[in-house]
């Protein structure tokens, strides 16, 4: 079901990431879902959303360690800083009622571009953690982050949604601003952990939401019959 | 007789009397209110009076004894509570009233107790504040909620005095929220405040309308049905996931089930005859703490009708569904290995699939039946 594991760290850094992030967006190369029998969406959905759990609980240990190595203020639980910089980070934050009335596919490419970008700046970091083992647990995430957007992919293309395209020239890059101190360059990171878990959050929901649209009403009665034991 | 002027000049007279008595009897001014902390010591002056007048000093309306007195002015040491009252000092020969104190004995506040909470997420929240200790006068509450830079408004809650509301205008948002709160009344001021997550404060109402029922026939189940808080605004987009917990009245050890979904569970392992406690919690499937437990309900598993030395004896071997009870007749009755001194008959497993059909059919008429 994933997509291709992701190159070797090697070599050119920055190449590296630039061809990742190319690599990430023409994942429409990602064979689509075994459709025989065709049980329709819902069960990639219900994929899709245990992915958003597995990772949010694999993300708050990462976080953990991550905001320890930062040091503090980074890792101390009242740390509330204004959103400076940060800027090109997908924000997961929308108006209520515009999220409740979002299309399915709307829905579905927010979350796509999001991970997407997502992916790509924590592969950035992951450049740059000091520690082997930080290396490591970011890896980890990381390819755990790809299933989840082959996953969102496979939904998509079981319900017909093209993928997005990224326009020339707008492909998501990163790298460490030089002008940016060490405290800055922290603040990034810090927001990054913080969209990203959000963001996982709010997928949960989203999928919740697109369960149970899709979902039969026929499934109700099913489970009340295997509740009597039977 | 020359009525009209002797008259009008009695009515002058009666009303210029009138204005000096109220002039002497009326303080020239509404009592003055003082606040005055408990334990302090407080001296009253007597208004404007000399220290060396002659006065006396009333609290509402009693006299006090002349030892209290510092000249003209009232001295209270260790103030108490029961020392609240109306002061008044009189000229003492003439019992014109000089000044009138009305007292308040209090506290200034200590810090409030500020706490937000999310039932009806994702509408908004809700924060409520208390002061630990009473002060025994008036206080006024200042809540103010700040979203990174941005205020929001909390509106009172129509019924509690200490509870105001927000509603959430964005969602999934990554700055924390920043509620403070000051207090503040005649003897002093306080404030705290608290900054929390979106998520963090998400707790849900407990479920409602637990119901607990023994299932006939079986002497270790009970059903347990409930419904989602009715404060909860979207179930389907915010699923919520239960807890249930039981146990028998006699012991004091809980049994404890997750459900992530439905609303409805059968114990199967209830100890027979024996009367039950269950109690359900929510949480939202994903984010937040759980509810606080709901309603008690009570319930007692099914147990079989004692039987009578009669002829009668042989009836309830070979009853059938179509007499009034509704049990299925022993011979086909479900092999349960959790079933025991159930009293039945014999299982039969190798009876199993024609069970389920009469089975079937008998609890679809039990379900009736307990809908009635």
């Amino acid at each position: 079901m994933l997509p291709a594991a992701a190159e070797p760290a090697a070599g050119d850094s920055w190449g590296m990431l630039a061809c990742l992030c190319t690599v990430l967006w023409h994942l429409p190369a990602v064979p689509a879902l075994n459709r025989t029998g065709d049980p329709g969406p819902g069960p990639s959905i219900q994929k899709t959303y245990d992915l958003t759990r597995y990772l949010e609980h694999q993300l708050r240990s990462l976080a953990g360690t991550y905001l320890n190595y930062l040091g503090p203020p980074f890792n101390e639980p009242d740390f509330n800083p204004p959103r400076l910089g940060a800027e090109t980070l997908p924000r997961a934050t929308v108006n209520l009622d515009v999220w409740q009335n979002l299309s399915d596919k709307l829905r579905l490419t927010q979350n796509y571009e999001a991970y997407s970008h997502l992916l790509c700046y924590l592969r950035g970091l992951n450049r740059q953690a000091a520690t082997a083992e930080l290396r490591r647990s970011l890896a980890h995430f990381c390819t755990s982050l790809q299933g989840l957007l082959g996953s969102i992919a496979g939904v998509m293309a079981a319900l017909g949604y093209p993928l997005p395209q990224p326009l020339p020239g707008t492909e998501p890059t990163w790298s460490p601003d030089p002008a940016h101190s060490d405290f800055l360059q922290k603040m990034d990171d810090f927001w990054l952990l913080k969209e990203l878990q959000t963001w996982l959050w709010r997928s949960a929901k989203d999928f919740n939401r697109l369960k149970k649209k899709m979902q039969p009403p026929a499934a109700a009665v099913t489970l009340r019959l295997e509740a009597h034991g039977f | 007789m020359a009525a009209p002027v002797p008259w009008a000049c009695c009515a002058v007279l009666a009303a210029a009397a009138a204005v000096v008595y109220t002039q002497r009897h009326s303080p020239q001014e509404a009592p003055h209110v003082q606040y005055e902390r408990l334990g302090s010591d407080v001296t009253l002056p007597c208004g404007t009076a000399n220290w060396d007048a002659a006065v006396t000093w009333r609290v509402n309306g009693t006299d006090l004894a002349p030892d209290l007195l510092n000249g003209s002015q009232l001295v209270l040491r260790g103030l108490e509570l029961g020392h609240s009252g109306l002061y008044a000092c009189f000229h003492r020969d003439s019992w014109h009233l000089r000044h009138q104190v009305l007292l308040h004995v209090g506290l200034p506040p200590r810090e409030p107790v500020l706490s937000c909470r999310s039932n009806t997420y994702p509408k908004g929240f809700y924060c409520s504040w208390h002061l630990p200790t009473p002060t025994y006068i008036p206080n006024t509450f200042n809540v103010t909620v700040l979203h990174g830079s941005k205020i929001m408004v909390c509106e009172k809650d129509p019924a509690l005095k200490n509870r105001c509301h927000i509603r959430y205008m964005h969602l999934f948002s990554t700055i924390k929220y920043k509620v403070s709160i000051s207090v503040s009344n005649a003897l002093g001021h306080n404030a705290t405040a608290i900054t929390f997550d979106e998520f963090t404060i998400v707790k849900p109402d407990p479920p409602e309308n637990v119901v607990a029922r023994p299932v006939p026939s079986n002497p270790r189940r009970l059903e347990v049905t409930w419904q989602t808080p009715s404060t909860w605004p979207d179930p389907e987009s915010f699923p919520l996931k239960f807890f249930l917990r039981y146990r028998p009245l006699i012991l004091d050890q809980w049994q404890h089930v997750e459900l992530s979904d439905g609303t409805a569970h059968t114990i199967t392992d209830a100890y027979a005859g024996k009367e039950y406690i269950i109690q359900v919690a929510a949480k939202d499937n994903e984010i937040g703490t759980w509810s606080d437990w709901s309603v008690a309900a009570h319930a007692t598993p099914w147990t079989e009708e004692p039987r009578h030395l009669t002829t009668e004896a042989q009836a309830p071997e070979t009853t059938t569904s179509t007499t009034s009870s509704l049990a299925p007749p022993p011979t086909t009755k479900i092999c349960d290995p959790g079933e025991l001194g159930s009293g039945g008959g014999p299982s039969a497993p190798f009876l199993i699939s024609v069970p389920v059909t009469v089975a079937l059919a008998a609890a679809a008429t039990t379900a009736n039946s307990l809908l009635i």
